[in-house]
């Protein structure tokens, strides 16, 4: 009993005296069977290399469903403060949920970076060192200034899960960015049944087209949906006619962009928010670095025809 | 027993489903355009429908036997991605990725089976196990294949034939998923409502013990409902692979829901026992319309899933008007009680 007791107390000691030399950084996220989160792993994977080099650790904290973000979330970020890490990246998904428990980290001496979901106002009135990522109206912003210097006036956006703050906060920048341009872009908001049935989305979009002629611009929230939205244009005769655009992509939208078939995606570059976030955080921690950037912007970046080739590099390693 | 006269006719099973299908046409005819009724607006539900009808079928047919399967909604997205990482990331031939998509339907459709005969786990537990699991299996599989979760399936790789199949548009607007989904009915009409295995398998859903007493192998059928119903499945996500050109993980879901309750539409009582093939069609078209239908109207988008709800709910009332008729019915002023859903 005593030597195990001894031997207890050495491993902690142990523990300890590891923790006291590196960073140990949780990272929560979501789940990764979506590409843009499976992108958020890779570049926290890379990140973690580096780190563990250095004798810390990252641990990849994940939702196991979306149907209870914040309070998930904020589940996840206690689990983090029990396991002692010293850092914490976190998407401010849910203020309202996860604000507390974000303090609760903070006040237990644990530094916090927020990552993909939040502001750099909220960064600093939570006391989190920066804001790493996109700002989903920025990015809906670009997407329909783009639209309007193609000279195309009247845009949908697809929207397969309306009412999540951050897609309509696409689509509203989309609106207003077209606004500037002195076009005109509406919400097409789809019913929870057609959710991940491309089949269903695919002929929501050929009627509002079949309906309304003057529509010359479809963008979709998602990769996905903007497969689903080139058979729907297809199918409606007006591949050409009307131009198709996403947020995020996947490897078919890029070989559609590639081959003249969709005019560009709108990119937030997750690869880079993890590996930013968790890089910097340690940085921070380890060696008292801290950029004067704030926020620190990740996105929106444009894909289109001038710049596929180098995009579809990356794909093919996982990162974009 | 006169067959043909308007009150026999009413008490079929698939009458309700029947007029509720006509109500939810008019309705859309009405408030919508008659576009809607034209090849352009029919393929539009004709589509989804058809989708969704290949796997309500089994679905629907389980239901009946009393069992539920809830892994039809990892299923699709198994049949698409398996086909996609074999042909597109892999470069195989196309023969052999549709192939290993309705081989794995065959396999997680057997242990479905196995499992609802073998242990005394209710088939809702069993089958939410190998959804997720199955989630599992595809994503950790894609992830660790091709470093992805979203693969591309270009239509020089599905190659001619293959598209012409499983991917093509007939009449450049009609899925030909629609002939395969048609073709399905039949056969399932003919051994349902024209074989003995009809019989067994209302004869499971009525009363499972006594079905299996009276000599009917109850094991064997549920094992090959649990089959159909993975393997279709993993057949319509393999069509949707080769049509749409790429396959996601996440995909499918909805599927669960949509095909209950198309099911259900169609007239198949929850608890089992009752319903038709002709019913299932019935409800799944009357699904399709009330979901598609909404974009031929003016109705403000916002509204659509009220809408919808709301249709369902006139629809599946109409249903049980009717069913209820057909379960009461007494043919003569005998005594009898009559048998209540």
């Amino acid at each position: 009993m005593k030597t195990f007791n001894i031997l207890k107390a050495a491993t902690v000691a142990a523990i300890v005296a590891t923790n006291a030399m590196a960073a140990d950084i949780a990272v929560v996220g979501g789940k990764t069977d979506d590409p843009f989160w499976n992108k958020i792993k890779l570049g926290l994977d890379h990140a973690a290399m580096f780190i563990e080099s250095t004798g810390g650790s990252v641990t990849y904290l994940q939702l196991q469903t979306y149907d209870n973000l914040g309070p998930d979330a904020a589940q996840l970020v206690r689990t983090a403060i029990s396991q002692g890490v010293d850092g914490i990246v976190i998407p401010n998904w849910v203020p309202e949920a996860e604000d507390e428990a974000i303090r609760a980290a903070i006040d237990a001496g644990i530094r916090v970076m927020l990552m993909n979901a939040g502001d750099l106002e909220k960064a600093r009135e939570l006391g989190a060192i920066n804001y790493v990522g996109n700002n989903e109206y920025s990015a809906g912003l670009a997407a329909g200034e783009y639209y309007g210097d193609q000279g195309i006036m009247n845009v949908i956006c697809v929207n397969t899960v309306p009412g999540a703050a951050n897609l309509e906060a696409r689509c509203q920048g989309v609106a207003d960015g077209i606004a500037t341009k002195g076009g005109v872009s509406n919400q097409l908001p789809l019913p929870a049944t057609s959710f991940g049935d491309p089949t269903a989305v695919a002929e929501a979009i050929k009627a509002t087209l079949l309906g309304t002629d003057t529509i010359k611009g479809v963008i979709t929230i998602s990769a996905g949906d903007a497969d689903s939205a080139a058979i729907g244009i297809q199918q409606a005769g007006k591949t050409g006619d009307v131009m198709l655009a996403s947020f995020d992509f996947n490897q078919s939208g890029l070989d559609r962009i590639k081959a003249g078939e969709q005019g560009f995606a709108v990119d937030q570059q997750p690869y880079l928010q993890s590996l930013l976030a968790v890089s910097l955080l340690n940085a921070y921690i380890e060696y008292g670095n801290n950029l004067p950037v704030a926020p620190i912007a990740t996105g929106p970046g444009i894909v289109d025809s001038s710049n596929i080739d180098a995009t579809l590099a990356g794909v093919q390693k996982g990162a974009r | 027993m006169n067959f043909l006269s308007l009150g026999s006719l009413l008490r079929r099973p698939e009458a309700g489903a029947l007029l509720g299908l006509v109500a939810v046409l008019t309705f859309f005819v009405v408030f919508g355009s008659t576009r809607f009724l034209q090849p352009a607006g029919a393929s539009s539900w004709l589509n989804v429908a058809a989708n969704l009808g290949i796997i309500a079928f089994p679905v629907g047919l389980l239901m009946i036997a009393g069992e539920l399967d809830i892994s039809v909604g990892a299923m699709i997205p198994a049949g698409s991605m398996t086909v996609a990482i074999i042909s597109g990331h892999w470069d195989q031939s196309i023969w052999l990725g549709i192939a290993a998509a309705l081989a794995m339907g065959v396999v997680v459709g057997y242990i479905n089976g196995t499992l609802v005969n073998r242990t005394a786990v209710p088939s809702l537990i069993v089958t939410l196990g190998t959804l997720f699991a199955m989630q599992g299996v595809i994503l950790g599989l894609s992830v660790l294949f091709t470093g992805t979760v979203s693969v591309a399936l270009k239509p020089e790789e599905s190659g001619p034939i293959a598209k012409f199949l499983f991917g093509q548009f007939l009449g450049g607007t009609f899925q030909v998923i629609i002939l395969w989904w048609l073709a399905l009915m039949a056969i399932y009409i003919f051994y349902v409502h024209f074989s003995k295995y009809g019989n067994w398998i209302f004869a499971m859903g009525g009363d499972k013990e006594g079905a299996r007493n009276a000599g009917i192998p109850t094991s064997r059928l549920t094992l090959i409902l649990y089959i159909m119903s993975s393997t279709s499945c993993a057949f319509v996500g393999m069509c949707q692979a080769i049509l749409f050109n790429s396959a996601q993980v996440s995909a499918g879901m909805t599927f669960i829901f949509n095909s209950i309750i198309s099911v259900v539409v169609g007239g198949v009582l929850l608890t089992g026992g009752f319903g038709s093939v002709l019913g299932i069609f019935l409800g799944t078209v009357t699904f399709a319309i009330v979901t598609q239908g909404i974009y031929f109207t003016d109705f403000d988008r916002n509204w659509s899933s009220l809408i919808i709800g709301v249709m369902l709910l006139i629809a599946v009332l109409m249903n049980n008007t009717f069913r209820q008729m057909a379960l009461t019915y007494t043919p003569k002023k005998g005594k009898r009680a009559a048998r209540h859903g």
